[in-house]
């Protein structure tokens, strides 16, 4: 198998969107390689169900190839791509309005973890967590997803989510908050 | 304690944004104060819990249903490549020469010439995504058939142009694979008689290393009677890198062209 070109492993995400849009389809494959773990994180912690959120990140890199023609090379690549994550999941749940996220089936996603030999008190704290996550409304959940799971900075975020950095932090502290109460309600059940 | 202050003001010193001055102001009241300390350990927890929270890896069919719907929307970019790509020239330029006419005429009736202007300008737009669309193949980095077909398609062609030899040439010579390189050598011998081709392949003699290519291109450059690589073929015979099999190929090569 040939090894990829040096030279493509250095090009940015921008300039791998605009030859796909310009007909190079066969870089989409990079773009995959790149995004569909951190899309596949963002959708599996918002919907708690494995299944549905590999459904959705397929469906996500299906609009990148059929909406590459609307892609501005002015915006960023990683912002386009979560605006498309995130009308996956509004599409899905507008249209399965019984599958409340919150029915987050906590116990299927940690079969598929992938260390299930760690310590035990790592896995509930991690289960307690995304229980608590869930109980969230969901701008809150997508705010903390974005920001503390997926690392992504606050003036990135805010990009795409048309917010100013200053409400990012207001709303992302005030989910935290949230949160803080959620996890420490569990610990008493 | 104002609850969502105090939170705020815990939340950016657990990560680290505060200033010097109001950290002073917050580790004092972390020492004094057992709510807020209460509070700043039970922030630290959930903060670290998000943290170290791990990340999911998705299962292997979604990489194969998106590599599957990648190829279809591949084909079905590629679709009228083909019926564009293998109509003579003469059609092509004897089409537009028909459609240029039909549009004057009707221009002068009419004084819409413009629209065919638009039309032809179209055609032109799609040969030339054609064009760009084997281009891009050739240049597969991840896929060797991509690159194979690309170099098919490109022989298929009655007469290419500059950027579509140079593509070739580069694959010729640098291409990773054997067969993706033959195909291209193959490729190339279809247009020999241009110069620019010739001079190519007498450069790629130098520098290939492959011998399978070696002697596909020196049993080419001897069909083609080039006496200018005898130089070159001799070379080959005493470098102590070359195979024999080269080597005896070389040799049939100089036989044949002195």
């Amino acid at each position: 198998m040939p090894k990829p070109d040096k030279s493509i492993d250095l090009m940015s995400d921008e300039q791998i969107m605009e030859a796909v849009k310009n007909g190079n389809l066969q870089q989409a494959s990079l773009l995959f390689d790149r995004f569909h773990k951190r899309i596949f994180n963002f959708l599996v912690r918002m919907t708690g169900n494995r299944e549905v959120a590999e459904d959705l990140t397929q469906n996500v890199f299906l609009r990148l190839l059929k909406y590459r023609h609307s892609y501005n090379p002015e915006m960023k690549f990683q912002s386009w791509i979560y605006q498309m994550a995130r009308n996956a999941f509004a599409d899905h749940y507008q249209k399965n309005k019984q599958l409340k996220p919150a029915n987050m089936e906590v116990e299927k996603l940690h079969e598929s973890l992938p260390d299930l030999t760690e310590a035990l008190e790592q896995e509930e704290t991690e289960k307690r967590l995304i229980r608590a996550l869930a109980q969230l409304p969901d701008d809150y959940r997508e705010l903390l997803v974005l920001t503390r799971f997926q690392h992504l900075k606050y003036e990135e975020v805010a990009g795409f989510l048309n917010m100013t950095v200053a409400n990012v932090k207001v709303k992302v502290h005030r989910a935290i908050g949230q949160l803080r109460t959620n996890y420490f309600e569990l610990e008493n059940v | 304690m104002n609850t969502h202050e105090w939170e705020s003001r815990l939340i950016d010193y657990i990560d680290g944004k505060t200033t010097e001055t109001e950290r002073k102001v917050i580790e004092q009241e972390l020492l004094r104060n057992e709510a807020v300390r209460n509070r700043y350990n039970q922030l630290t927890e959930i903060i670290g819990a998000m943290n170290e929270a791990r990340v999911l890896e998705p299962s292997g069919k979604l990489r194969a249903n998106f590599e599957q719907a990648l190829q279809e929307e591949v084909a079905a970019h590629a679709k009228p490549t083909k019926t564009i790509f293998f109509s003579p020239v003469v059609y092509r330029v004897a089409a537009g020469f028909v459609i240029l006419l039909v549009g004057l005429a009707i221009g002068y009736k009419i004084n819409q010439s413009n629209v065919e202007a638009d039309r032809l300008a179209k055609l032109e737009q799609q040969l030339e995504e054609n064009r760009r669309m084997m281009l891009a193949m050739m240049d597969n980095q991840l896929s060797a058939s991509q690159r194979m077909m690309g170099v098919s398609v490109a022989y298929e062609m009655e007469k290419p142009d500059d950027e579509i030899v140079n593509v070739l040439v580069k694959t010729l010579n640098d291409d990773v694979n054997t067969n993706v390189r033959l195909a291209a050598l193959d490729a190339l011998s279809k247009f020999s008689n241009e110069v620019q081709v010739k001079n190519e392949l007498i450069g790629s003699l130098k520098t290939q290393k492959d011998p399978v290519v070696q002697i596909a291109l020196i049993q080419l450059l001897v069909k083609m009677k080039e006496k200018s690589v005898l130089n070159q073929l001799e070379k080959l015979t005493r470098d102590a890198g070359t195979l024999k099999a080269v080597k005896d190929e070389a040799h049939a090569g100089i036989l044949k062209l002195s």
